[in-house]
């Protein structure tokens, strides 16, 4: 059985003497309330040391209007005794209870109404309505009437009868502890060791507490984080860009001709400003126009530097990739990014105008593009996907190229970015020898698939309960 | 990227095997597959390698990849005795041509529709939207050599295919819907490029319509094709792609004179590449003959010079062949990138965070510490929510976005707090109190730095529980600051303070004004405050 708490056992303790318990002389027993007595009987006889009986009675009592009657009799009593024999309707009239009485005494068969003016028939003997007036308790027929006419109120009366069971006595009999009961222990208990000699009060931990929340790291970036905790395990260093690039550094110096369909305004946000081209723009225009110094035969036509000078939003962050190479030129170098980029998109449940793209590259002597599917293996295995095949892929700044592609249990292989060795287009314009690895990937793509997100929109529009709910760790790595 | 529509019944007959073993194969040569039908499937290939988009095309590069038929395919190309001139006053205009007599076509209906996709998947890809190149294919017989590419007056007319009555040039491209979609590529000239023949018929208006005498029908036996162009590479990369796609279907192929020059040639080119560059950059052993054979597999002819050098022979349809590593690529996928033992390299580097992330990090763990939840809305927003909601005055320094996709997104952002405020508009029908912050990149002029905002919204949010979120914030970051009374319009008068650190103003607190709640459709009082993560550069 469920330990009892304090109060209960002092009603059981009471019950064991009292032997017919009324909540009124238990209340008193305890020092407390009919109420409270009532909610410690209902707990024991859950337990079945008690029961607890219910009665209800239903008690008439005159109303304010009832107890006004009561005293004067009934309107429709008072009028006829008013006037004897019969009486013109309109000085009847004159009556202040008339209004409710002329009608009442007709019913009752008390008078007669003819040509204006009311006659008594001689027969008014009292009513079991006026009976029940006098003495509401007495009840009987006219009560009905009386509640009808508003005069009287029915009101229930629930009462209780507690009594102790043979258990409870059982119960009783093998003792007690009846130490007071306490909640928060104090300062001086705990100093005083008087703590060991307390009752505290048990808990239910069956009922759930009320919900607090903490504050937290967005479920997305903490996903974020997590592959850049990845990506410096494997010993790359992290790069920071400007979200506004030159479209030199993130088109034209990774061989994205100037006619690209990504070069377009439909595709790329585009901003008035204009850049200053670096130094050694001209082995890129080299490049672009005849291939430079390369095997490449380039892509023909003139290269126009105004277009290079134009500013865009980042459509992606291999720009900050190239210029980290050109600035850290010596071998061996490995660097990551995970940052916004731009494409001029309409927002939709698949699509953003802005989200992240997580970039990698590795520059060293001797890597090859099988080093590069040892690197895809080895990230996409640390953020879960054991599973991981290539198929040919194409960038216009990497040859080869390659398309990797998880296995995602329910949708099969999915394409999670893409990857090659940087063109020699790429690197050659600023004397970089060594072959440079590279890869991307939709960040986003990742915490769809890892967060089971139908609509992207909720990564930058957040619902702050889907916040509140989702579990900071759920799980670890995919 | 174009969607290309291989007909079963066509391709397995183009290329001598069962259609389960081509689509089985077919994702290893850079196939994406759309979707699987009854009588076809379509598929989607790379920009770079428009001699896909065709069944024949995708028919030539499997039979290479299944060892059915290997090497370099040679085509042979007779003169066809026509003639074309080019006025030279299309020079500035659309000065380049190539053409070419295709004949004995046997166009089913399957033909057609594999003819008009690859017509259309080259506007795309190699035409750039019918500016660079634009495609007419003619049924020869419906008119006489010699041709003539003539810049013509805007006044003469024609009739336009699936039209019946006789438009102007001018007509076409206000009211006839290809004039319409393409008037932009030559609506600035006075003359415009027209394609006659010896009796003045038109034959065709590029880039925007040809003309309905020429109509290609069932009943087409010969065609006569042009290809007009800003670049003419890629003009003759787009006859020498159709020219070889409908050799592969059976035709065969006539030269034609341009100005007194035959085109097309239909010969390949040669490279000579390096083994040893090969094995270098893919990491793999091969020799000479062994690179040689996988080359083979790729429709390249490949024959070994000594030990170390190849001579290669691509075939004139491989406008993506532009460097030697473009080749090492074949040489790759014929390999097979299954076949690939990955490796990590073994040199060892260290990783390192770098110091905008570390203290980005320091801030989140702060500021969530003190029971805010972190958001990351958009950077890109609207001089609205920047600066009007907000009652402040434009940031010098903001960029706006030429061409804009919606009003609500034309600014990069300056500030964060605006965007939190959105946010809290967002989540509106919440419950409160709710506690929101976020930090990240904001832009002025050329900057790219970091802010931090963090915002407080119940019926309590007040002045002393900011400050106090503000004073912990930089305490926890060791910054060491004063506060004197600012005055943000944002923020109540005598209930906001700006944020001083070693003279400059760094950031803003305080009650956020009722009329910006309001412009923000939020009815309870707000708490706010924003740093400038600057002060942290060391």
């Amino acid at each position: 059985m469920e330990e009892l708490t304090y109060n209960e056992k002092r009603l059981m303790v009471a019950l064991n003497t009292i032997s017919d318990g009324v909540p009124a002389v238990l209340a008193g027993e305890l020092n407390t309330t009919e109420e409270a007595v009532v909610q410690f009987a209902h707990l024991c006889a859950d337990k079945g040391i008690a029961t607890l009986e219910r009665t209800v009675r239903v008690d008439y009592v005159l109303t304010d209007e009832g107890k006004h009657y009561s005293a004067l009799g009934l309107p429709e009593r008072q009028v006829y005794a008013s006037f004897e024999g019969e009486i013109p309707m309109k000085d009847l009239q004159a009556h202040p209870l008339s209004r409710i009485a002329v009608g009442w005494m007709k019913k009752k068969g008390w008078i007669t109404i003819d040509k204006g003016v009311v006659k008594k028939t001689g027969e008014a003997p009292e009513g079991d309505d006026e009976r029940a007036l006098c003495d509401p308790s007495a009840g009987g027929e006219g009560m009905a009437e009386l509640i009808r006419r508003g005069l009287v109120e029915e009101r229930e009366k629930v009462s209780y009868r507690i009594t102790i069971t043979p258990r409870g006595r059982q119960l009783v009999a093998d003792g007690l502890d009846l130490r007071e009961e306490v909640g928060a222990i104090t300062r001086e208990q705990i100093i005083s060791g008087a703590w060991k000699e307390l009752n505290l009060r048990r808990y239910s931990v069956g009922k759930l507490p009320k919900k607090v929340w903490p504050g937290k790291v967005h479920p997305y970036q903490h996903l974020i984080d997590e592959m850049r905790q990845i990506l410096l395990e494997m010993g790359f260093e992290e790069m920071q860009g400007s979200i506004i690039q030159s479209s030199f550094w993130n088109f034209d110096a990774l061989f994205q001709p100037q006619d690209h369909p990504a070069r377009e305004m439909q595709d790329t946000f585009f901003l008035a400003e204009e850049a200053t081209l670096p130094d050694g723009w001209e082995a890129v225009r080299d490049v672009h126009e005849h291939g430079g110094t390369t095997s490449s035969s380039g892509w023909g036509g003139i290269w126009n530097q105004d277009k290079a000078r134009q500013k865009v939003l980042r459509t992606h962050t291999t720009g900050l990739s190239i210029q980290h190479l050109t600035t850290n030129p010596e071998p061996p170098v490995k660097a990551f990014c995970i940052g916004r980029v731009y494409r001029r998109e309409a927002i939709d449940p698949t699509h953003t105008p802005e989200f992240e793209q997580l970039e990698g590259i590795v520059m060293d002597e001797g890597v090859s593009f099988r080093h590069l599917m040892g690197f895809l293996k080895e990230f996409y295995a640390r953020m879960g996907f054991e599973n991981v095949r290539f198929r040919p892929g194409y960038f216009p700044y990497t040859e080869p190229s390659v398309e990797p592609e998880v296995w995602v249990d329910g949708l099969g292989w999915v394409e999670l970015g893409g990857a090659g060795i940087f063109r020699e287009e790429v690197t050659a314009p600023w004397g970089i020898t060594t072959p440079v690895l590279a890869w991307g990937l939709g960040v986003s793509r990742v915490a769809m698939l890892r967060m089971g997100l139908t609509d992207l929109r909720q990564l930058y529009r957040s619902d702050i309960d889907w916040i509140k709910e989702y579990p900071f760790y759920a799980g670890g790595r995919i | 990227m174009p969607i290309i529509h291989l007909p079963y019944n066509y391709l397995e007959e183009l290329t001598g095997t069962d259609r389960k073993t081509i689509i089985e194969r077919l994702p290893m040569i850079g196939a994406d597959i759309e979707r699987f039908e009854d009588d076809h499937t379509d598929v989607e290939f790379f920009p770079d390698r428009p001699d896909l988009f065709s069944t024949e095309g995708v028919a030539r590069a499997m039979r290479g990849f299944l060892g059915m038929e290997t090497g370099c395919p040679h085509y042979t190309v007779a003169p066809s005795g026509v003639t074309f001139s080019i006025d030279p006053k299309l020079e500035g205009i659309r000065p380049f041509l190539g053409s070419a007599v295709i004949r004995n076509v046997s166009l089913d209906s399957e033909r057609i529709e594999t003819l008009m996709g690859l017509q259309e998947a080259l506007h795309w890809a190699v035409g750039r939207g019918r500016g660079k190149v634009a495609i007419g294919v003619h049924d020869m017989d419906t008119v006489t050599g010699p041709f003539a590419y003539i810049a013509s007056p805007r006044t003469r007319s024609f009739v336009p295919l699936d039209f019946e009555e006789e438009m102007t040039l001018d007509e076409i491209i206000q009211r006839h819907p290809k004039g319409i979609d393409y008037a932009h590529i030559v609506d600035q000239f006075d003359l415009m490029p027209l394609i006659v023949d010896t009796q003045d018929n038109v034959l065709s208006f590029p880039p925007i319509i040809n003309g309905e005498l020429t109509k290609v029908t069932g009943k087409t036996k010969n065609i006569l094709l042009d290809c007009t162009g800003t670049d003419e590479r890629a003009v003759i990369t787009a006859v020498n792609i159709i020219c070889t796609a409908l050799a592969e279907g059976g035709a065969t192929i006539e030269s034609v004179e341009v100005n007194g020059t035959p085109m097309p040639s239909l010969a390949p080119r040669t490279r000579r590449v390096s083994v040893d560059e090969c094995t270098r950059l893919l990491g793999i052993e091969l020799d000479a003959p062994a690179m040689a054979a996988l080359l083979a597999k790729m429709r390249m002819g490949a024959h070994p010079v000594g030990d170390r050098y190849l001579d290669v022979t691509i075939p004139c349809y491989r406008a993506d062949i532009m460097h030697d590593w473009d080749v090492f690529e074949d040489v790759a996928i014929a390999y097979g990138f299954g076949n690939f033992d990955a490796e990590l390299p073994a040199s060892f580097t260290i990783g390192r965070e770098h110091p905008v992330n570390i203290i980005a990090g320091a801030v989140r763990r702060i500021v969530a510490g003190l029971g805010f939840v972190e958001m990351m809305p958009f950077t890109l927003t609207s001089e609205r929510v920047l600066f009007s909601n907000m009652q402040r005055e434009p940031a010098p320094g903001a960029l706006r976005i030429l061409h804009p996709i919606s009003e609500e997104q034309t600014t990069v952002r300056t500030d964060i707090l605006p965007l939190l405020m959105e946010t809290l508009q967002i989540n509106h029908h919440r419950e409160l109190p709710q506690r929101i912050f976020s930090t990240g990149d904001v832009v002025e002029g050329e900057e790219t730095f970091q802010k931090v905002a963090a915002v407080s919204i119940h019926t309590d949010a007040d002045f002393s529980e900011i400050y106090a979120t503000a004073d912990a914030l930089l305490r926890e970051l060791g910054l060491v600051y004063t506060v004197e009374e600012s005055g943000d319009p944002a923020f109540i008068d005598g209930r906001r303070g700006d944020i001083i650190i070693e003279g400059q103003k760094a950031g803003v607190f305080g009650e956020v004004s009722p009329a910006v709640i309001l412009n923000f459709e939020l009815d309870q009082p707000v708490a706010a405050l924003e740093l400038d993560l600057r002060v942290l550069r060391a």
